[in-house]
């Protein structure tokens, strides 16, 4: 079974999921590139510019250790580039959980992904011009400290840090992605769990999501937000057992 | 207003310098204080109920639900987020944000507090930054790309100035063999001492520049080959073309001398070009080249005025020139450039000036392992 986290965060996201399902499954985490631990060194502007370039990790992640029929799970963004391997690499994924996915987060005619494109482009441009507190969370990763961890120590935030360039970039791919032809050719059983009030993917996107994949079934969850999987990890983890 | 107490906690939490915000298990307000009310111009109605994400512009409600609810939820706390609060009348507050969240023993949320604090000099400050960062990107970017420039530019430069230099010169020496009366023989001369001096000039301009747009004076320095043969050549043409200047050489090299002999001779060249036109056109320039104690030391001395003191301490420097008749000037580049040439060598370059002689005296150690090298 493996978790991919969505932009903004790490591998940490699962912490409250994954342990649950190690004792029936062999677990895979990492940090996308530019995430967390990752290595900044691997980031490679032209590939990682569109969400292609994400699902090609997954692939050789994938074809690393092996994987066959294995459980794809995603968070965010990463449901779509859960879609996209699942579509490269035929029989490395038998199962696909979404949680929280949208396959364009821009408003298109009657698509109502959430987003008007004048928002998103305020968003990147704010992005732009904003580090938003990302500079302290990048601050070990930029000085290289790992063998001095009392460095580390005085840092706002430990979890979760990105490098604020890569950060931007990922939002412009996340935000501007269009995914939506993608999904009828996904052949995997699939669950999407769907979060109220949730303003990165509303209601409308999950149930596109729902229409587009054929056979694939929707949880509604109570919990609130964009991160169930932190937020209600109990509903997250029942929804899921009864899936795979 | 009624007087409150030190103690007055109420008090204390809606009219503290920071905005409260209080968020129940729903990621809903529940309670604002009145200095938050203030700043954003809602009442408190229209705050109570609300996401908090709902007074936020678009980027901080990413952001919020990208970055601080799941760093809250990891650490139960995130403290100095910046986010942009949307007021009443649509305009935006810059504020830095803690906040921090209770759970029960359980671990159930119970709620998030959140303080805010207004930004927007530091926000403005931040900005500007950023902008003088990416200016400065930008700008050392284009430096690099025109210095490159530069480098092309005195190369070619140098190139197109030397080769009709050379033309002419070749083409005075071919007349020379025909040439006839005193005064072929007298236009022949001036010809090439003009292309001697134009010559030096040139060698000091491309210097100049390259030294001062980077690159500075580099060195092709060679122990084996002799450099008296070399200095002896740049001495003759000057000597040819000063139209019957006496200048005594008098060389003692007893060992090899680690050094770039070009720009050795371009050194000589340019202190004696120097004496030649400050000196006394009735005594001879002389040139001493000696090794001796561990120190190859190098002297060119005329007679004449003694440089006054004032204008001593400005000999090296570009651009300095003396009182001489104008025809005779330079651009002030000869003595600078010979004293780069012997930085460049770790040696010094020296004067004297005393009513008996000026002397420029260069000096640099003649250190064994370079001889070996």
């Amino acid at each position: 079974m493996m978790f991919v986290h969505g932009f903004g965060c790490d591998q940490n996201m699962w912490r409250f999921v994954e342990p649950t399902f190690e004792k029936d499954f062999r677990t895979v985490l990492f940090d996308q590139v530019g995430a967390g631990g990752s290595d900044l060194g691997s980031y490679d502007k032209t590939k990682y510019s569109t969400l292609g370039g994400y699902a090609d990790d997954v692939v050789e992640i994938g074809h690393e250790l092996g994987l066959k029929d294995a459980v794809f799970v995603g968070h965010s963004v990463s449901a779509m580039i859960g879609a996209l391997a699942t579509l490269n690499a035929p029989g490395m994924f038998g199962k696909l959980v979404m949680i929280g996915p949208s396959a364009r987060y821009i408003d298109d005619g009657d698509y109502v992904g959430g987003f008007a494109a004048s928002q998103i482009e305020e968003l990147l441009q704010f992005l732009e011009a904003n580090h938003m507190g990302w500079s302290a969370q990048m601050a070990p990763a930029i000085m290289g400290n790992a063998d001095r961890p009392e460095l580390g120590e005085e840092l706002t935030n430990s979890f979760c840090r990105t490098d604020p360039e890569i950060a931007k970039a990922f939002a412009r791919v996340t935000f501007t992605s269009d995914n939506r032809r993608d999904l009828p050719k996904v052949k995997v059983p699939t669950l999407i769990l769907q979060c109220s009030e949730d303003v990165i993917a509303p209601q409308t996107a999950g149930d596109f999501v729902r229409g587009a994949i054929r056979g694939s079934r929707i949880v509604q969850l109570e919990a609130t937000g964009h991160c169930p999987n932190l937020s209600a990890p109990d509903e997250v983890i029942s929804a899921m057992r009864t899936f795979v | 207003m009624s007087a409150t107490g030190i103690h007055d906690f109420e008090d204390m939490f809606e009219t503290a310098p920071c905005g409260y915000v209080v968020l129940g298990t729903n990621g809903r307000v529940d309670l604002v204080n009145k200095t938050m009310l203030g700043w954003t111009g809602y009442p408190a109605d229209r705050m109570v109920g609300k996401r908090f994400s709902d007074f936020l512009n678009i980027a901080g409600r990413v952001f919020y639900e990208t970055h601080v609810a799941p760093l809250l939820r990891m650490q139960g706390s995130f403290n100095e987020f910046a986010i942009d609060v949307v007021r009443a009348d649509g305009k935006s507050i810059q504020m830095i944000v803690n906040a921090t969240e209770r759970r029960d023993d359980a671990g159930k949320l119970i709620f998030v507090r959140l303080t805010l604090i207004k930004a927007t000099d530091r926000r403005r400050y931040e900005s500007q930054l950023l902008r003088a960062r990416d200016e400065a990107t930008v700008s050392l970017a284009d430096e690099r790309e025109t210095s490159e420039l530069r480098e092309q530019f005195i190369a070619v430069l140098g190139h197109d100035l030397r080769n009709p230099l050379a033309s002419i010169s070749a083409g005075a020496r071919i007349l020379g063999r025909d040439a006839k009366t005193e005064r072929d023989h007298q236009i022949l001369a001036m010809l090439q001492s003009t292309v001697v001096r134009m010559a030096g000039l040139i060698d000091n301009v491309l210097d100049f520049a390259r030294g001062r747009l980077g690159g500075g004076i580099t060195l092709d320095r060679n122990a084996r080959a002799p450099l008296e043969p070399v200095l002896h050549q740049v001495i003759d043409e000057l000597r040819l073309s000063s139209s019957g200047r006496e200048i005594v050489e008098d060389y003692s090299i007893d060992v090899p001398v680690n050094c770039d002999r070009g720009r050795i001779g371009q050194l000589v060249s340019n202190l004696v070009g120097n004496a030649l036109t400050h000196g006394a056109s009735n005594e001879p320039v002389r040139v001493r080249v000696a090794t001796k104690d561990g120190l190859f030391r190098l002297s060119v001395s005329n007679k004449g005025e003694p440089i006054p003191a004032a204008a001593i301490e400005k000999l090296f420097e570009p651009f300095f020139r003396g009182t001489v008749r104008a025809s005779r000037q330079g651009l002030g580049l000869g003595l600078h450039i010979a004293a780069q040439i012997a930085k460049a060598h770790e040696g010094t370059l020296t004067v004297t000036s005393t009513a008996d002689e000026t002397r420029f005296t260069f000096e640099m150690p003649l250190l064994a392992d370079r001889v070996i090298e």
